[in-house]
């Protein structure tokens, strides 16, 4: 590997890591055990939600509405613990919400061949109206199922069960991604669409696939959140899409550049939920925090403009 | 013309809307054969590969394989079924590895100690990809470098390859030099030379006359989606080959 390779993939990291120990050095509540575990929780979330945004990048598409979807299925979830259905249904319902929103913008985007930036930013207004007739635009918070607020507040060997779920779908991520053929059929169908049909990859069923696992993705993160706070309102993960796509975006400079990657979402994730978390300690006005994603995702998109010109600007 | 036909096209033909771009083709090939197809722009030629290699069906007409008559669904089946073209650049991944371009679409898999559960084969993708790229006379250490990072001529023989790992009876060329420099339409030639001496057969369009007379055994001479020659390439000069295109025939 040559220096500059190195650079190239290993670069964004260590400007992360600098930036860790630049907060740890600024507060001195930020490097205590439990500041790191409260990021780690708050990362979950953004991290879930990544995954699957990840899944739609590397088949070239792009998915807006998995924040809107992610606040519908929380809803969902939410409203039906909320008048005392079984959790379990009212996670199946969650979860197939997001399945259902997932697989509608594969069909849009492979079937009725609206290109993905439309379909999604569509689908998500209808998601959040959606959220806000079920709720009449209000939360919905009380005193729930306690084995429900468990999948998002209770612990497990001593780590927070959030931590414990994002790193497990972190790692079927990867995997999935890395050692299957299935995972290959994606990359395949992202890189050259052309050049995988003329294999006989299945390029439509593979993006449809892409965009059913973000909005797969989205339904468990909203479960978790939901639970996480036992109230679900209409706009509950609606922050999450700046934050999500530039966590993405981020991970694409790292590893293997240029290229939507899991350990790269995870670290552009992590990376977030750092500067996130230190700026509030180290007093940042809350309006820092849009100013950096927003600065963030143009430098990433301007370190990797080729893939990330062939997603967004495809249309 | 020599073996038995690997083959055989009767009366194919091709409309679009009111053009006829092919009417009425009848053509045989011997397995091992080189066979060029040669004709001036217009003439057919694109067209004709295009139904043989699975992109198109024809409007009329047969295509035979290996003595049976077949009907291909797409390029991915008419690979399936023996019959693999090499399109340029446009059926490679240029950020994908080696391997990974050499086994697109037919990975190899292994077991895994979850039941039901076929995980990727990396090192045998590797180590195969490497021997069929061996089989070409190219010398590539690494399998995991991105195809991008190769020549024009390594990239030809990574699609060559794939052709290979398919096991492929006729490898198809559409003016698989047009676009090279000479140094490496050189090395696309030693290629087409590899793969006649695995016994595969090849069907090469080419406007080079001289790559003609070079690899091919045979030439079939289009002319206004007709077949209007049909003639053994040894002996015969580019001259003499380009006289007959521009000729009446
Ligand atoms: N997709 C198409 N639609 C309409 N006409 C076509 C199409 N493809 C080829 N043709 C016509 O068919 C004829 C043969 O074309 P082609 O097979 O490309 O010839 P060649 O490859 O020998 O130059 C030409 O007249 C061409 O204009
Ligand atoms: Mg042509």
């Amino acid at each position: 590997m040559t220096r500059q390779d190195a650079i190239a993939r290993f670069g964004t990291l260590a400007g992360g890591i600098a930036v860790f120990v630049g907060f740890s050095i600024a507060s001195e509540n930020f490097l205590t055990l439990a500041n790191q575990l409260t990021i780690l929780r708050q990362v979950s979330f953004l991290l879930i939600l990544a995954l699957g945004f990840t899944f739609a990048l590397i088949t070239s598409e792009l998915d807006l509405s998995f924040a809107n979807v992610a606040s519908l299925c929380g809803v969902i979830t939410g409203g039906l613990i909320h008048f005392g259905y079984n959790p379990i249904l009212a996670i199946a319902a969650g979860l197939a919400a997001g399945v259902a929103f997932g697989a509608l913008n594969g069909i849009l985007v492979t079937r009725v061949k609206i290109p993905s930036l439309i379909t999604t930013l569509a689908t998500a207004s209808v998601a959040r109206g959606l959220a806000f007739m079920a709720t009449d635009g209000v939360a919905w918070v009380g005193r729930w199922d306690q084995s429900f607020v468990w999948l998002g507040r209770g612990r497990l060997l001593g780590l927070p069960v959030l931590v414990i779920w994002s790193a497990i779908l972190a790692v079927i991520a990867w995997f999935v991604v890395a050692q299957t053929r299935f995972g290959v059929w994606l990359t395949a169908t992202g890189e050259a669409d052309e050049a995988a049909r003329l294999a006989g990859i299945p390029i439509r069923r593979m993006k449809l696939w892409g965009l059913t696992l973000s909005g797969l993705f989205a339904g468990i993160s909203a479960i978790l959140l939901t639970a996480s706070l036992s109230s679900a309102g209409p706009t509950a993960a609606g922050d999450f899409l700046m934050s999500g796509i530039a966590a993405v975006l981020l991970g694409m400079t790292m590893f293997t550049p240029g290229k939507p990657n899991m350990p790269g979402t995870l670290v552009g994730a992590l990376v977030i939920g750092v500067l996130s978390n230190g700026l509030v300690l180290i007093g940042a006005p809350y309006y820092v925090q849009d100013i950096a994603l927003g600065i963030i995702i143009l430098g990433s998109v301007a370190i990797s403009a080729s893939t990330l010109g062939k997603a967004a600007f495809g249309i | 013309m020599s073996g038995e036909p690997i083959l055989e096209l009767r009366g194919l033909a091709k409309r679009y809307g009111a053009v006829d771009a092919l009417r009425g083709v009848d053509l045989t090939v011997a397995r091992g054969e080189t066979l060029a197809i040669c004709g001036d722009n217009g003439a057919g030629k694109s067209t004709l590969i295009r139904i043989i290699s699975g992109a198109q069906p024809p409007s009329a007409g047969e295509i035979r394989l290996k003595g049976r008559t077949v009907h291909f669904a797409s390029p991915a089946d008419a690979l399936q079924q023996g019959v693999a073209t090499i399109y340029q650049d446009l059926a490679l991944a240029p950020r994908m590895a080696i391997y990974q371009n050499v086994f697109m679409g037919s990975e190899l898999l292994r077991r895994s100690p979850v039941p039901g559960l076929k995980l990727l084969d990396k090192p045998a993708m590797r180590q195969a990809a490497k021997g069929y790229l061996g089989r070409l006379k190219i010398r590539l250490e690494d399998m995991d470098i991105a195809v991008n990072t190769l020549s024009g001529g390594q990239r030809q023989a990574v699609a060559i390859a794939r052709a290979l790992r398919w096991q492929a009876d006729i490898v198809i060329m559409d003016e698989p030099t047009a676009a090279l420099g000479v140094k490496e339409t050189r090395q696309v030639l030693d290629l087409i030379h590899e793969i006649k001496g695995q016994g595969i057969t090849v069907l090469l369009i080419s406007h080079n006359m001289r790559d003609v007379v070079e690899v091919a055994d045979r030439a079939a001479i289009m002319k206004g989606g007709t077949k209007v020659a049909d003639l053994a390439v040894p002996g015969m000069t580019p001259e003499g080959l380009a006289a007959l295109i521009m000729g009446d025939g």
